[in-house]
């Protein structure tokens, strides 16, 4: 594999995706909203307004009994000794409830470069071309994996970092620990979303070269959201707890995954299959 | 020396035959008329010589590699102009051709400004190629195609979609590109006129077949049995159909067609119209390659 093929590829598919607003402004705008401004809002509310501990009175029952449930020890401790009911959520919403917004985000945004990538080439009529220039199939795709993978880890750790860093200012008086900070958010931003990543995308560039079109491509790649808005509800419902092992797990899962995607691309996308399915 | 070497070159598609039994060979350094009607299967013929697609069957050598397992070695060598001007529209013609030159592993600046001159767009190299016109696109990917210094170009239907102008101007370019980098070009096409001048032989495909090859030459003596000569003259023949034993019409009152059996009738015939009036043109109307083409199209159809 030649770096420098790979480096142009991925260049140009950056600067495509950044030179389109239709493209970057939404990527902007999720995390924007989901992991940056909505915890945000709900620390400031829960804390300093009577707002959510109110709206919660009927909840009382059901959330305490979550917390007398929870399997982590050291956080059920923290939560029952917690003064009021919105301190608890807030501290509950912000450890626990904004790890799928996170993992919404990052797919969501590697969905739209990945499915972009060759069924965009198609449209654009310029992957015959590149077809027939001497670059390998997988020079090609390593190419397009690293172009979606770069603006998305960029995008969600950014978020990640305004996130913690706007939480804290305002919860930080009087939780008096810094929030993410602990082993698994750190798990959960550098092991688990970074393999997520790679394997949504890897998925998608090989679903979008062999599909026809770059709507096929993203309905295809909305599916992978639904495991995301299970965690959703098993969170809320605490059914499911992401302890550091589990997320630990997710991520080796993932990877092996992403090992076998790719030996699948190796093996189903030659030249001659990828030209004769795509190009008319 | 042979650039090009197909042998008895099959390939089907899902059952269809879309070339059957192709056999021909190309000369270094000419330029090649590849013709026939639309899915005559041109455009699978040049794929096949660059590996992109694999032949069902038959042999071929492109630059002395084989494309269905040298086709990198082929790619590196060889420049294409596809059908669709296949550039990025949201960047700029500059950008397209710094792409484009990284991924043949040769980026020189110096080589890409040089082209753009060439082709007189340099003052346009900062502009959006979705800007450009079709003749403006034309010539930004034939100026990729000629990136890497490539020894063998194709180019299938360079002029589809470009207005009279700009068909002589491509016309030029590759006139120049020949001579000046000696560069073998293979131009598929089915719009003939533009490819006389041009071509120094011809493959005629029909139906996935080989149908006919040669020169202009060589294809007239093989098929231009009658020569029709439109003659403006002052003649007043007393036969109205004959004229000296050869068929005539009048077209015009100083136009006369004349219908000869061969080209060596010509000089004897002006010779006489001369000794009795005067002659301002003539000229040989049937020896056009889309005459030709017709007339070979027919025969083999029979």
């Amino acid at each position: 594999m030649n770096k420098n093929i790979i480096a142009a590829v991925a260049q140009k598919d950056i600067k495509n995706t950044f030179s389109s607003k239709k493209i970057w402004v939404p990527m902007i705008i999720l995390p924007l909203l989901l992991c940056i401004l909505l915890p945000a809002i709900f620390a400031y509310v829960g804390l300093n307004t009577g707002l959510i501990g109110e709206s919660t009175k009927d909840l009382e029952k059901p959330i305490n009994a979550i917390i007398k449930n929870f399997p982590s020890e050291e956080v059920r401790n923290t939560l029952a000794a917690l003064p009021t009911l919105g301190y608890k959520s807030v501290y509950f919403f912000l450890n626990f409830m904004v790890i799928p917004f996170f993992l919404m985000t990052a797919i969501i945004n590697s969905m739209v470069t990945s499915s972009n990538s060759f069924a965009g080439e198609k449209e654009r009529n310029t992957l015959e071309t590149l077809l027939f220039a001497p670059i390998t199939v997988s020079e090609l795709f390593f190419g397009k994996v690293i172009a979606s993978f770069i603006p998305t880890i960029v995008i969600t750790f950014v978020a990640f970092l305004l996130n913690a860093v706007i939480v804290n200012l305002i919860t930080y008086r009087i939780f008096n620990e810094i929030l993410f900070l602990n082993s698994t958010w750190l798990l959960l931003m550098f092991w688990v979303i970074p393999a997520l990543v790679i394997f949504n995308i890897v998925l998608n560039v090989l679903v979008s070269a062999r599909v026809k079109s770059f709507q096929e491509a993203q309905q295809f790649g909305g599916i992978m959201v639904l495991p995301v808005v299970g965690l959703i509800i098993s969170q809320v419902s605490g059914l499911f707890f992401l302890s550091p092992l589990t997320l630990f797990l997710i991520g080796v899962g993932l990877l092996v995954a992403n090992g076998i995607l790719l030996k699948l691309i190796a093996k189903f996308n030659q030249r001659n299959t990828l030209f004769e399915s795509q190009i008319h | 020396m042979a650039i090009i070497e197909a042998f008895d070159v099959d390939k089907a598609f899902n059952g269809r035959d879309i070339l059957k039994g192709v056999s021909f060979s190309i000369k270094e350094g000419s330029i090649i008329g590849l013709l026939g009607p639309n899915g005559a299967g041109k455009t699978t013929m040049i794929r096949l010589l660059n590996g992109v697609i694999n032949a069902t069957s038959g042999k071929m050598k492109v630059m002395g590699y084989d494309p269905q397992t040298e086709g990198d070695e082929i790619r590196k060598r060889a420049g294409i102009v596809t059908e669709s001007a296949a550039l990025y529209h949201d960047m700029s013609a500059w950008d397209n051709l710094v792409f484009f030159s990284k991924i043949y592993n040769a980026y020189d600046p110096k080589r890409i400004t040089h082209l753009l001159e060439q082709f007189e767009m340099i003052e346009k190299k900062d502009q959006l190629v979705g800007t450009f016109s079709t003749g403006m696109k034309k010539r930004i990917t034939l100026a990729k195609a000629l990136l890497h210094k490539p020894a063998l170009l194709f180019l299938d239907e360079p002029t589809n979609g470009l207005d009279p102008e700009g068909i002589n101007d491509v016309i030029h370019y590759l006139k120049k590109v020949n001579k000046e980098e000696k560069v073998t070009i293979v131009i598929c096409s089915h719009v003939l006129h533009q490819l006389e001048t041009i071509c120094d032989s011809f493959l005629f495909l029909k139906g996935g077949q080989i149908v006919e090859k040669g020169t202009r030459r060589e294809l007239e003596d093989r098929y231009l049995t009658e020569v029709t000569l439109l003659v403006e003259t002052g003649l007043l023949p007393i036969d109205p159909k004959t004229y000296r034993g050869f068929a005539y019409i009048r077209k015009d009152r100083h136009i006369i067609e004349f219908h000869l059996p061969s080209k060596n009738e010509i000089p004897g015939l002006l010779k006489s119209i001369l000794s009795e009036t005067w002659i301002h043109s003539c000229e040989i109307t049937n020896r056009s390659l889309e005459s030709l083409y017709f007339k070979i199209r027919g025969e083999k159809h029979e």
